[in-house]
């Protein structure tokens, strides 16, 4: 009966979440018209770079374009799951509350959530990882794509936190595009952090395993296991965050 | 006895909202809860089924109960039968269970006509009658509603206390949240709240 209820409630919020237009032309349009923008505005200048979690001695040679285009690809994905993830959990916090009362229980809910969420994270990342492709020649297109999903899972547990957290839809958005535009949006550039300061502080955002690992499949045959592993256990750690921050705001408090 | 409420006080901030309230519900009865607005009624309710924890006190519950909250609680993007459906899930209510009880309750209540439209595109009394309806979906035995009948046209109205006076024929005890006096003469019992205690 269990799984049942889990079904049942993916197939709501997978229904919920077809039916709002403005959702379905996010997820079409949005990362199309990023990557047509740096493909028109991008210079075409090659230039060498090193990637931070590869050896000092490493160095790629790439265009200006392809390397905006690559790491946009990887921030639009972040971006767009983090804020799906947000309305997953945030916009019918109430009702899904009543149902907790009626029976539900609240991981029943965040499960049925999650596996909605991993649906999403794999549609945005194939979809993006096939429109790349027209743009630029990915070394690597299933590493590629699966460092998309990685972006997607790390940044879609973040967003489920903030939507499990706060109340408020618009502070909830404002902490998803403070973290994707500083993090996801620019420390992660290869390009800027190539030359920071204080570096350190970049590798313990929430972007940077999963951004190296789509650059490294993207432009190297280096293998990214590491920033792999990593990605998903600090994914792993915000979704632990955001089940114990879901669980004690549904639960029934007798 | 269906219900024991021991002793609940809850304030917000400085603001002590209840105090030591007290009561018991058995089956069978309807119950009414009168009171100013911001008197406290509404939280009681969230406290009795359990969405807010009290700051103190016990409250006892011997049965199932069905919560009809103040305000409109459905998923909006969904039609009304994918609601029904949901709930029932949450309830879990067996297949043919289910749409027996969901064809009798959009037959009383009228709106068996909008069950493949989604609820954001229904007015705000048919929304009332599914908000309604979820609670009374799995025959409850301890009905709790917060002000149910709310943009209920006068023959919905009537059709709700018909059905709510079976409901109690039935064995179920009914607390209901009322604001009009000439309601208080439908009521086994009716309980007043005032600054925070029961009289």
């Amino acid at each position: 009966m269990k799984a049942m209820r889990i079904i049942t409630a993916l197939s709501m919020i997978l229904k919920m979440l077809l039916r709002r237009r403005i959702i379905i032309i996010s997820l079409l349009v949005l990362p199309f018209v990023f990557l047509t923008i740096v493909e028109l505005t991008a210079p075409t200048r090659f230039i060498p770079f090193r990637l931070a979690s590869l050896d000092v001695r490493v160095f790629i040679r790439e265009s200006l374009k392809e390397i905006a285009l690559v790491f946009f690809s990887v921030t639009s994905s972040g971006f767009l799951v983090s804020l799906l993830a947000l309305n997953l959990v945030q916009i019918e916090n109430e009702v899904n509350r009543r149902l907790v009362i009626c029976g539900y229980h609240p991981f029943d809910l965040l499960i049925s959530n999650l596996l909605a969420l991993l649906l999403v994270i794999l549609t945005i990342a194939v979809y993006i990882g096939l429109l790349i492709n027209e743009f630029v020649a990915v070394r690597h297109l299933p590493m590629f794509i699966f460092g998309l999903m990685l972006i997607g899972f790390v940044y879609g547990c973040y967003g489920l936190t903030i939507g499990s957290l706060i109340k408020g839809k618009l502070e909830g958005v404002f902490f998803i595009v403070l973290l994707a535009n500083i993090d996801a949006g620019w420390l992660q550039n290869p390009m800027y952090y190539a030359e920071a300061h204080n570096n350190e502080i970049i590798r313990y955002l929430p972007a940077y395993f999963p951004s190296q690992s789509a650059i490294i499949a993207a432009f190297t045959d280096y293998s990214g296991a590491n920033a792999r592993f990593y990605s998903i256990l600090y994914g792993t750690g915000f979704l632990i965050l955001a089940l114990l921050i879901f669980y004690n705001k549904m639960r029934i408090k007798k | 006895m269906i219900l024991k409420v021991e002793n609940i006080g809850k304030s917000f901030g400085k603001n002590k909202v209840l105090k030591n309230v007290s009561f018991e519900m058995d089956p069978s009865l309807l119950y009414g809860i009168v009171g100013e607005n911001g008197s406290g009624k509404s939280t009681l309710l969230k406290i009795i089924v359990g969405e807010w924890k009290p700051d103190k006190g016990n409250i006892s519950v011997a049965g199932r109960i069905g919560y009809c909250p103040q305000n409109v609680l459905l998923f909006s993007h969904l039609t009304v039968d994918e609601n029904m459906r949901y709930f029932a899930a949450a309830y879990n209510i067996e297949k043919l269970e289910f749409i027996s009880r969901s064809e009798s309750l959009m037959d009383y209540f009228n709106f068996k006509k909008f069950r493949k439209e989604r609820v954001v595109n229904l007015s705000g009394g048919t929304q009332q009658k599914i908000n309604l309806a979820i609670a009374l979906l799995h025959r409850p035995q301890l009905l709790i509603l917060d002000e149910p009948y709310n943009g209920f046209d006068w023959d919905t109205y009537q059709r709700f206390w018909i059905y709510a006076n079976q409901l109690r024929e039935e064995g179920c005890a009914i607390l209901v949240v009322a604001h009009l006096i000439t309601e208080k003469e439908r009521f086994d019992r009716v309980f007043n709240l005032t600054e925070g205690e029961l009289t």
